[in-house]
């Protein structure tokens, strides 16, 4: 049984296409699936929904996804941000959370999914670049490169 | 004492130079002041006698065409053959061609862009206004001409020119790799009919993208939405009647029009497998409104309806195309859709806001403000 089984994750993602493709994956992974493809809603399900964990895309259309990573900051709820762009494609304030690179692949997310899951380390918001979780040499290659590229 | 009297005699007649003492003293602070501005802005302003030479130039001119006040005076020559006598390809530009000279004879603001000759002999792109200037008596003495250098401009739109083609071009590229990669990888181990439905939506991807491609990646038209969806379809039929498409032409969010072309490619598939155009005599309606609301914003109502198939039996497992469109769909857009299998043809109703076009998306204020 995976780690991941019946965790309640909660999916923002933007592309219709890209949407179904990442659910699908989480789906496979045994967890409990809740998709959100627009700020408002993803706010809404954020708020009020409980969740294990969160997959946010960065871009969503013309916003981006951190009023969605405040709020989750606040409850408490660990998450991940998903982006084409890696580290550089994230504001300064939120480069310590871990990112999965798109194109999403299924063991990249579930690596980095176990790992936001277990840390024992809570990413803050506006920690220093340095201040990231210690366990990240233990992510996956691609990760890990990136990662160096900001240390 | 004559002279304490004359003193008070003489009020009247020495208060007419004190007055004009004091008047040119107001004029030479006046001109002070207009010199103050005039030689701090950034833009070249010139003075144009009737003559069309130049009697004044600020410093902003100065630097732009590389010529002093004085030197242009001194060539006593309209001002067009001190900086704009030859077109860039080398040609004598003549006086009578300009259309910055034109405001004086022709009595109104002229705007536009042009290239000046810079005193060293290279040129650059300037954006100008001409207004003409007139007398007490409404009479045209001559021409204002306000001008600014246009090269970061000019370069700023050249480069972006060059990465919308780098992005159609790799977009395309893509996709045909994508293709061949699928192609490469299933060859002889995926089902032929398999292949070739993924070849289509690669197709039906790929088309929606030669919509947005044709607008810069702004908006795209519904209208060359909807036919380029279902072209790959119409082009092989004979009869023409098979589709009947109506509504209104709107523009539509890039992400709309990709979503909204995949989603009416799925419903022609079902329909020439299943449905309507499975058969000779099947038909198709698809039939749109747009309900306009505030400034950018509306509502797409969209119904496709198939007549004339085999009777219609509601499929057991949801598949691609029902999901992209039932479920995906309006949780992308806050719209709604459904699929109705009805017994004389399936029928399919999206609902879809259309938000405000371009890059800069709608709700970004208002949410992000939000606590």
């Amino acid at each position: 049984m995976s780690a991941l089984e019946g965790r309640r994750v909660l999916l923002v993602e933007d592309e219709s296409l890209v949407a179904m493709l990442a659910e699908d994956m989480l789906v496979d992974l045994g967890c409990d699936v809740t998709v959100a493809m627009r700020l408002d809603k993803a706010l809404a399900h954020a708020r009020n929904g409980s969740f294990d964990l969160a997959v946010l895309d960065v871009n969503l259309g013309a916003q981006r996804s951190y009023p969605i990573a405040d709020v989750l900051f606040e409850r408490g709820v660990r998450f991940l941000f998903a982006t084409g762009y890696g580290f550089a494609g994230l504001e300064q304030a939120y480069r310590t959370i871990p990112v999965v690179q798109k194109p999403y692949r299924l063991e990249q997310m579930q690596d980095i999914l176990i790992h936001v899951m277990t840390c024992t380390m809570r990413p803050r918001k506006d920690a220093p670049a340095d201040a990231g979780c210690g366990c990240r040499p233990a992510m996956s290659g691609a990760l890990r490169f990136q990662a160096e590229g900001f240390a | 004492m004559p002279s304490s009297r004359q003193s008070v005699q003489s009020t009247a007649e020495a208060s007419a130079p004190l007055a004009s003492l004091r008047r040119s003293g107001q004029l030479f602070e006046t001109e002070r002041r207009l010199n103050a501005v005039l030689n701090n802005a950034s833009v070249s302003i010139f003075l144009m006698d009737d003559r069309q030479h130049c009697v004044y130039m600020n410093r902003a001119a100065e630097k732009l065409t590389g010529f002093t006040l004085d030197e242009v005076l001194a060539r006593d020559c309209p001002l067009h053959d001190v900086v704009h006598h030859t077109y860039p390809d080398g040609r004598p530009f003549p006086l009578q061609d300009c259309a910055i000279d034109r405001a004086f004879p022709e009595n109104n603001q002229e705007r536009g862009e042009e290239v000046f000759v810079h005193k060293s002999g290279h040129f650059y792109p300037v954006g100008f206004t001409a207004s003409p200037i007139r007398d007490d008596t409404a009479k045209i003495i001559g021409t204002i001409i306000e001008v600014r250098d246009i090269s970061e401009e000019k370069a700023a739109a050249e480069r972006q020119r060059l990465l919308i083609n780098e992005l159609n071009h790799r977009v395309k590229n893509t996709l045909a790799t994508v293709q061949s990669i699928a192609a490469q990888t299933f060859r002889g181990k995926t089902d032929a009919a398999v292949r070739r439905v993924f070849d289509e939506r690669m197709l039906a991807l790929s088309d929606a993208h030669n919509v947005l491609v044709a607008d810069n990646w702004e908006s795209a038209s519904l209208w060359s939405v909807v036919e380029r969806a279902l072209a790959p379809h119409a082009s092989a039929e004979v009869d023409s009647d098979r589709f009947k498409l109506s509504g209104p032409d709107a523009r539509l969010h890039p992400k709309i029009a990709v979503t909204l072309s995949m989603a009416l490619h799925e419903l022609m598939t079902n329909a020439s497998k299943y449905g309507a155009l499975s058969v000779p005599e099947g038909r198709v309606a698809v039939a749109w409104s747009v309900r306009h609301e505030d400034a950018g914003s509306g509502q797409l109502e969209l119904h496709w309806q198939e007549r004339g198939g085999p009777v219609v039996v509601a499929p057991v497992r949801t598949g691609f195309g029902s999901r992209l469109i039932e479920r995906q769909l309006p949780m992308e857009f806050d719209g709604s859709a459904e699929i109705v299998y009805e017994p004389a043809g399936v029928a399919c109703r999206l609902q879809i806001p259309l938000t405000e076009l371009g890059w800069h998306g709608q709700e970004t204020a208002t949410l992000q403000g939000a606590p």
